[in-house]
């Protein structure tokens, strides 16, 4: 019985450590020539229509990262950006709720206020930046961005090509966050932590659209509701093929 | 996060734009010319100013069923510039005057679609 005890401790003490298992992310990518906002993870590309009015902002910026207005467009079952001119960058927010489990159960989309002696209760939100044109400049901390992935150096034109990142919370380098270098084509990558410098460096890994992601536990500004904020950024560019 | 920003002054990032994909993209009016996808774009400079041409999937864009803006960057100040239908697939930017490391970028809207197609061009 005291063997059953501990191992029950263990699971529940193991569901609130764990993170939660695959972090859906919002990024930009072409569809039909358009670019689209994607909400998903691997190949599952989802419903996006549905929580448009998850959408909190969405933005871009010229080469001089002079905000240019952007609104999003629906297109049947996809969700379009227009944006008033070619932009340099792209970027998004999506509030996807409060979602809280009991030990190593599925997420339910409730507070603690909701479900009291639920072992781990998160508000989750999704921040996506896409590089749509040449940069002279480092990219720098965007204002809707709370949790957002920057390159530290020039982005290679070949595949395998190492390449730093640092990822900014609250617009500084933050330690801890969990990065993977391809949320669409390897979502159960080993996830890498940021050092104190808030960087970690990966090779490039597709010769075509490459989607970082970072997650970040952040601290909670309702612990009513729930006990920490899940912040999952994700940087989208694209590397260019080889001529036809 | 000013070590940073520094460490950080001055870096280059590769275009994000394919810039070879499909068909003829050699320039056909003497200027250059850049992909997206299957669209071409060709900027010409004249003694006029600067004109576009976009060619989709090897057909030219009547810039008659497109609207179309330029977007030009030069010493980290943008100007917006609508263009003009020209003739054909041409679109026009009348008395514009490009400088070497000018960042021109391209959009045009079909009106039938509201497509947007779209490039960005550094001027060497």
């Amino acid at each position: 019985m005291r063997h059953l005890k501990h191992l029950i401790a263990a699971a529940v003490i193991g569901g609130m450590a764990a993170p939660p298992v695959a972090a859906h992310g919002i990024w930009f990518a072409q569809r039909a020539r358009q670019v689209a906002m994607i909400y998903g993870i691997g190949a599952d590309d989802l419903d996006m229509v549905k929580r448009l009015p998850l959408v909190e902002s969405i933005g871009a910026f010229d080469a001089s990262y002079k905000p240019v207005k952007a609104v999003l467009r629906t297109a049947g079952p996809v969700v379009m950006v227009d944006a008033d001119e070619q932009p340099t960058l792209l970027v998004a927010v999506l509030q996807n709720g409060t979602w809280s489990r009991k030990g190593a159960a599925e997420f339910e989309k409730k507070g603690r206020d909701e479900m009291p002696d639920a072992t781990l209760s998160e508000k989750t939100v999704k921040y996506a930046v896409s590089i749509q044109g040449p940069l002279d400049k480092p990219i720098p901390a965007l204002p809707t961005q709370i949790l957002q992935i920057v390159p530290a150096s020039v982005l290679p034109t070949m595949l395998g090509t190492p390449l730093k990142y640092t990822v900014l919370f609250n617009g500084k380098p933050v330690k801890g966050a969990r990065v993977i270098a391809d949320m669409v084509n390897d979502p159960d990558a080993k996830e890498l932590e940021t050092g104190t410098d808030g960087s970690v460096t990966m090779p490039v890994r597709n010769q075509g659209l490459n989607v970082i992601r970072a997650v970040y536990n952040g601290p909670t500004d309702n612990a009513k509701k729930y006990d920490r904020i899940e912040h999952t950024a994700t940087l989208a560019y694209t590397l260019a093929h080889a001529p036809e | 996060m000013k070590t940073f920003v520094i460490a950080l002054a001055g870096i280059a990032l590769a275009s994000a734009a394919p810039l070879l994909a499909h068909g003829n993209t050699t320039p056909q009016h003497g200027g250059v010319v850049q992909m997206t996808g299957e669209t071409l774009f060709e900027l010409v400079r004249v003694p006029a100013g600067v004109s576009i041409y976009v060619t989709d999937d090897e057909e030219p864009l009547a810039s008659s069923a497109a609207t179309g803006k330029l977007a030009v960057t030069i010493g980290g100040k943008t100007q917006n510039i609508v263009l003009k239908s020209g003739p054909g697939n041409r679109f026009d930017a009348p008395g514009l005057k490009l400088t070497p490391g000018a960042k021109v970028a391209v959009q045009v809207v079909e009106k039938a679609t509201q497509a947007r197609l779209g490039t960005t061009f550094v001027i060497k």
